[in-house]
């Protein structure tokens, strides 16, 4: 998963969880601070109303020919009420609590101040009453401000958090894809500097170029060293070969020279041989080919099987090949794609007994192509196949006491070119799957 | 032909230079570019086989000047080093040929004909073998204008073998100029077999093919 997804990720579930918990711990909170809040005004409208009464005399609400009538006071909607009265006693009441009162035959429910007093050697009781449905009605509508409030600033702080690491990370993603992601030679990394004022990353490019120059610099030295000893190599076995060739066109040798240059001839072929084969491997190794061209892959199969049917028919092998699937590879090596196919096949040819079957398929599959070839012969020993999954360049197969390079460099140009490859490998034959990806 | 051998291996420039005789061509030496250019400023000639690594320069360099003063003569290049870019270079700078070493001397042989065909139309494009025909611009094979089916390798071997003809040539010169250099072991050359018992097969159902010469133990021959 790339980096930015997560951030985005974790930038959506941090704000996520916070914004979850807010919405379900705030109802509870926001009646807390509501009751808090009426219980404060309620006791500081029970202290105005003390404040009035010590003003203006009980008189002026409580008569005193008919004091058990107290005075009484509810607005319209009966949202408030007031209620002073007095009592025969004492009571130590100096309360809050919420009880159901009826006021013009209809029940509401009320946070209620209950305060007793004494003033001029009577008692009162003084009971301020607030509804609760209109503590209520302000407790939602401060929730729906603050929800609101809320997932806009959830909203924003998430494009703007994503903008950010956008574009913190600009640089970052530069670096991935114009220099690691896309880089499968040294030849193709770009020195060029990204642009960024974050040092870390100024850091992360400059450590990278300097490691991609040494890298270059072992390559070109491994390059000179390849062409030099390629000269070495080869220029005394062309001084042989032609010698032999001059021989062997000469007129009047016996049938003992002839058999002496041939079999000089065989010993010149195999050196000739080994050397191209260890250069085709080490100029692999240092990325020598170019990948430039578009290959028809079925094409090159269908080559490949006109080049070797006939070998296969000598042999009495059955040969299936169905019309493979059209696919072109792009930016590869035609002589290498076709080199690294021509070995698979003549190996099947190879090891397939007389009368065996070799099936050839190429198919496209979903975002690749698979081309199969299967033999039928004996398998291949698995520290065989092991030697190859190391690396091993002297192939040495024990059972069959034989050596070669052709497994390797199909593996070798396989890796260079892209191309996955895998060998089934039992009893019943050998099956090579190539996977080609554009 | 006249031919300019640039090559600083004196035993490797001695034994070309002697093939090239016995074929009947005339082969001037140079071992250094010094000695090209001398050559290349006195005579005319028609073919340069030419090597790269010489002593006193990247033989690359004689590309240009063989362009400038002899823009006819076709230039084969000789080499055993190793790297694309210099096939590449060479090829640009008006190289006609790319041939690595170590080369058969008869693989270097085709490739001057098929050049000296291509370029000038010395060659013929139409080939007599027995009672047969070779169309090289077709790559076919008839008898009484009735084309012959073979597949591209065995015609490619039949004329590698016309272009050879009374020339013995051992199973190893044909594998190589069949399949290159990069097939694993001899055991392809056993293929060239299988590759002749089919050409005598195909064409033999039309006239006798008594000129394809098995020579035991070592090749074979194309009778003129």
């Amino acid at each position: 998963m790339r980096l930015s997804t997560k951030f985005l990720l974790f930038n959506f579930l941090a704000k996520g969880i916070i914004l979850l918990v807010f919405l379900a711990a705030s109802p509870f909170v926001l009646r807390y601070f509501a009751i808090k809040s009426t219980d404060r005004q309620l006791v500081e409208k029970k202290n105005e109303v003390l404040a009035i009464v010590a003003a203006e005399g009980m008189e002026s609400f409580i008569s005193q020919e008919n004091p058990e009538l107290g005075f009484g006071s509810y607005n319209i909607l009966k949202e408030e009420y007031i209620l002073l009265e007095q009592v025969p006693q004492l009571y130590d009441t100096d309360l809050i609590f919420v009880e159901e009162r009826i006021l013009d035959n209809e029940s509401v429910t009320y946070r209620v101040y209950s305060y007793a007093f004494e003033m001029d050697g009577a008692y009162f009781l003084l009971e301020i009453g607030r509804s609760l449905q209109t503590i209520k009605e302000i407790e939602a509508l401060i929730f729906k401000i603050l929800i609101s409030t809320v997932i806009l600033f959830f909203f924003l702080s998430f494009f703007l958090d994503n903008t950010f690491n956008k574009s913190i990370l600009r640089p970052f993603s530069q670096i991935i894809d114009k220099k690691l992601s896309h880089i499968k030679e040294p030849q193709q990394f770009s020195y060029k500097a990204i642009e960024t004022n974050t040092d870390e990353f100024v850091l992360l490019d400059e450590s990278l170029s300097e490691m991609m120059r040494r890298i270059q610099r072992a390559f070109n030295q491994e390059r000179i060293f390849i062409s030099h000893a390629s000269h070495e190599l080869k220029t005394p076995i062309s001084v042989l070969q032609t010698k032999v060739e001059t021989l062997f066109a000469q007129e009047g040798l016996s049938g003992e020279q002839m058999d002496k240059l041939m079999d000089m001839q065989q010993t010149i072929q195999k050196m000739k041989k080994t050397v191209n084969a260890l250069l085709l491997i080490s100029k692999v190794n240092n990325a020598q080919f170019i990948k430039t061209e578009e290959v028809p892959v079925h094409e090159v199969l269908e080559e490949l099987i006109e080049d070797w049917e006939a070998m296969a028919t000598e042999k009495n092998i059955q040969l299936y090949f169905e019309e493979a699937d059209a696919f072109v590879i792009k930016e590869s090596n035609r002589s290498l794609c076709l080199m690294m196919l021509r070995n698979a096949l003549v190996n099947a040819i190879k090891y397939t007994p007389e009368s065996g079957k070799i099936y050839i398929t190429g198919k496209k599959q979903e975002n690749q192509y698979r081309v199969s070839i299967k033999d039928s012969g004996p398998g291949i020993s698995t520290k065989l196949l092991e030697q190859v999954e190391r690396g091993t360049v002297f192939l040495k197969d024990v059972e069959k006491d034989k050596s070669g390079f052709g497994l390797q460099i199909l593996y070798k140009v396989a890796l260079y070119l892209g191309v996955k490859v895998e060998i089934k490998s039992g009893n019943s034959g050998t099956e090579v799957i190539f996977d080609f990806t554009n | 032909m006249r031919i300019l051998l640039v090559e600083d291996e004196k035993n490797l420039a001695m034994e070309i230079k002697s093939f090239m005789e016995v074929e009947g061509d005339i082969c001037d030496l140079s071992g250094s570019l010094r000695e090209a250019s001398e050559n290349l400023a006195v005579n005319p000639y028609d073919f340069v086989l030419l090597d790269l690594g010489l002593p006193d320069g990247d033989g690359l360099d004689l590309l240009e000047e063989i362009s400038d003063y002899q823009e006819r003569t076709s230039v084969i290049i000789l080499t055993a080093r190793s790297e694309v870019d210099d096939r590449v270079k060479g090829l640009q700078l008006g190289a006609d040929d790319y041939l690595a070493k170590p080369f058969s001397l008869v693989e270097l042989k085709a490739r001057m004909q098929a050049i000296l065909r291509r370029k000038s139309g010395w060659n013929r494009d139409l080939i007599s073998i027995g009672d047969f025909e070779m169309d090289l611009n077709n790559k076919s094979i008839s008898y009484q204008k009735e084309e012959i089916a073979l597949t591209k390798k065995e015609f490619t071997l039949l004329h590698f073998m016309v272009i050879n003809k009374n020339r013995v040539l051992n199973r190893f010169q044909l594998a190589e100029h069949l399949w290159g250099d990069h097939l694993e072991d001899d055991y392809q050359s056993n293929y060239i077999d299988v590759h002749i018992k089919n050409i005598r097969k195909k064409l033999g159902q039309y006239a006798p093919t008594d000129w394809l010469e098995t020579v035991r133990g070592l090749g074979y021959k194309i009778k003129a």
